[in-house]
């Protein structure tokens, strides 16, 4: 849940602060620097599925190897999965990634042309390329935040960027700008500027110089000061192992859900008066003795 | 066994399926020195390889810019121009320039301005693009987003908005002095925008053998700024007459940035001594200077360049790809040395 919101806010930050730049060259005049659809689709198309699923599905170390580490909870309670610092490190990341969204585009777009000469640098084609290098940067950033991938955390990545060309394409396409001429005025740009091949360049150096640091960042901190998760990641294999080994039933008769989520309030006093009262247990006919039973900590209705 | 609707506490247990019980078969993967360390030095030398062609690419486009402004003769034009007054009398003025080396393969010829904002907000919003589509309803009713270029004198204005308005409207003719007497370079004028402009996004109203594009644009004005109406811009050629005019077009598609060039003619290649390009000598162009510039504290330029697969003389992006190698190439060694150091045996890899 706290790479969600890190994300979210990171994700939004890279978005809306390279209109910010853009104002420093379009003397202040509030000029949006992307086509006014792309900016409508942003947050709710090309960007919202990935972040969805690793809220709901990521799990950086399995449900077995949680219940086996209880230092796994300190993360938890000490808060310190998003906090002041980590919002405020978000928001770096955002200034940063924008930044290199624009001023990339910007120095290549300064003083070029086309390769057959015509068009050069006008204000659609750079919109276009901001655009699909903030895009690409955005869902190439989540998935290096995903540690649990799965077929449809790939599906959303993928599909994101390829809804994002898919759309693009089409409302840049001649028919739609018969049908709407007013609304739709980017005819033609996605395929007369992906045509460029110094675009493309320019996307790729744009893509690579906004991940490479986070890269190399995350490597720092996993090989220099590895939180708990990364130490239970490391040698994952041979904890399963071992717990293949011992197999031992399960305490609890419900089913194999996994007991840890990222909402452990194990700072606060919680639910525990739920539980213990026996107000949630279906009542057991008389006479049946379990072994899980033993486990209950006030005493049934059976028992008195 | 098939599904039992099940009442009471349980009913609304999720189903035990791999998705809702997080069970899906997935991947993960850790970040290991082994694959992160070879996969930055093979970027590292792959950012400096391409830097070094893109660079060796771009050494081989030529481009020669001429700013014109108040050079020689043309400042006496630019002075004139600082008045509005003097709109309606002509001036025109000569730059001579030189070029060095023989420019082969497709020469451009471009003019470039300096510190017009083409990307301001309300300037960008003041067109209309149905009316450019040729839509007859929007020949008498503009937009009015183009206020207040809409209409003069209750008249509506044909095309409207300031985009059009401020069209830039100096133009040349270049010569070459080499064979003696000042030869006219052949250019052309056509061809210059990009092809769904031309084609789709600006078209003329509809007019046959009997009905002229003069008696289409009927009760419509010319711009304000503007000397001629936009039927007249080139009477000799039907296909660069009204709204797909190329110099039109091409103003039309707003830069991004304040300084831009926008494409005026490419060479015409067919007759000596152009066959190859231009070649090397003493040119000048005859400029007829109408568009002012000291409003705004702007300058004008024109630019003779060639173009190779990569566009033109642009340094910056072979140069980032260099630094980007460079860099990444010190972030890896530092990388080494750091798993080498602490790496397997470290303090911090103890198990838990």
């Amino acid at each position: 849940m706290c790479k969600f919101l890190r994300y979210f806010f990171y994700k939004n930050f890279a978005f809306t602060l390279v209109h910010f730049w853009y104002s420093f060259f379009s003397g202040f005049s509030s000029q949006v620097a992307y086509e006014d659809w792309f900016i409508t689709l942003y947050i709710v198309c090309y960007s919202s599925l990935p972040v969805l699923l690793v809220g709901l599905l990521d799990q950086d170390v399995g449900d077995k190897l949680s219940l086996k580490f209880p230092k796994l909870y300190l993360p938890g309670q000490q808060g310190s999965l998003f906090n002041y610092k980590n919002f405020f490190i978000s928001l770096c990341h955002g200034i940063f990634t924008s930044l290199i969204i624009f001023f990339i585009p910007y120095g290549a777009f300064l003083q070029t042309m086309g390769q057959d000469g015509k068009a050069p640098s006008d204000y659609q084609s750079f919109a276009v390329v901001t655009a699909s290098s903030l895009i690409i940067t955005v869902n190439l950033q989540i998935s290096l935040d995903t540690s649990y991938w799965t077929f449809v955390n790939c599906f959303a990545v993928l599909g994101s960027i390829a809804i994002y060309f898919g759309i693009m394409f089409d409302i840049h396409s001649a028919g739609i700008h018969v049908l709407f001429p007013s609304a739709f005025t980017f005819t033609g740009v996605a395929s007369n500027a992906l045509r460029q091949p110094y675009l493309w360049l320019t996307i790729i150096l744009t893509v690579g110089i906004s991940l490479l640091p986070v890269i190399c960042i995350q490597f720092l901190y996993k090989t220099l000061q590895p939180s708990v998760g990364d130490k239970v990641q490391r040698n994952r294999r041979k904890y399963e192992a071992e717990e293949e080994e011992k197999k031992k039933p399960t305490p609890f008769q419900r089913g194999r859900r996994s007991r840890r989520s990222a909402y452990a309030f194990s700072h606060s006093q919680g639910y525990a008066d739920l539980i213990a009262s026996g107000r949630s247990f279906r009542q057991r006919p008389q006479g049946r003795r379990n072994p899980q039973e033993s486990i209950r900590e006030a005493p049934q209705a059976e028992n008195i | 066994m098939g599904k039992v609707k099940v009442s009471g506490p349980l009913s609304r247990r999720p189903d035990n399926s791999a998705f809702k019980q997080q069970r899906l078969p997935a991947w993960s993967p850790a970040l290991s020195a082994h694959t992160l360390l070879p996969l930055f030095y093979g970027i590292a030398v792959l950012c400096v390889l391409l830097g070094v062609w893109l660079l060796v690419t771009v050494q081989n486009t030529h481009e020669i810019k001429v700013d014109y402004t108040s050079l020689g003769t043309c400042e006496r034009c630019y002075e004139l121009r600082k008045f509005r007054e003097n709109s309606t009398k002509s001036c025109s003025c000569e730059v001579e320039f030189e070029i060095s080396e023989n420019l082969t393969g497709d020469v451009f010829i471009y003019y470039g301005l300096i510190n017009f904002h083409q990307n301001l907000r309300l300037y960008m919003d003041s067109r209309d693009d149905t009316q450019m589509l040729g839509r007859k309803k929007n020949l008498q009713a503009p937009s009015s987003y183009c206020t207040p270029f809409d209409k003069v004198d209750g008249v509506p204005i044909a095309p409207c908005g300031a985009i059009a308005n401020s069209k830039f409207n100096d133009s040349f003719i270049l010569q070459y002095h080499g064979l003696g007497a000042p030869a006219p370079i052949p250019l052309f004028r056509k061809g210059i925008s990009w092809y769904t402009d031309e084609n789709v996004k600006f078209r003329n109203p509809s007019t046959n053998d009997t009905f002229s594009l003069a008696q289409a644009f009927q009760g419509t004005a010319r711009p304000v700024y503007w000397q001629k109406p936009v039927y007249e811009l080139d009477p000799s050629d039907p296909n660069n007459n009204g709204f797909i005019n190329e110099d039109l077009i091409v103003w039309m598609r707003e830069a991004a940035f304040p300084n831009f060039k926008k494409l005026y003619g490419v060479l015409n290649r067919s007759r000596a001594p152009f066959k190859q390009g231009l070649p090397a000598g003493t040119y000048s162009i005859l400029i007829q200077y109408n568009f002012p510039v000291e409003y705004f504290r702007g300058r004008k330029e024109l630019v003779v360049s060639t173009v190779t697969w990569f566009g033109g003389k642009n340094h910056f992006l072979p140069i980032a790809y260099l630094v980007t190698g460079g860099l990444v190439l010190i972030t890896a060694a530092a990388l080494t040395a750091v798993y080498l150091k602490v790496g397997k045996e470290g303090k911090n890899m103890k198990e838990l």
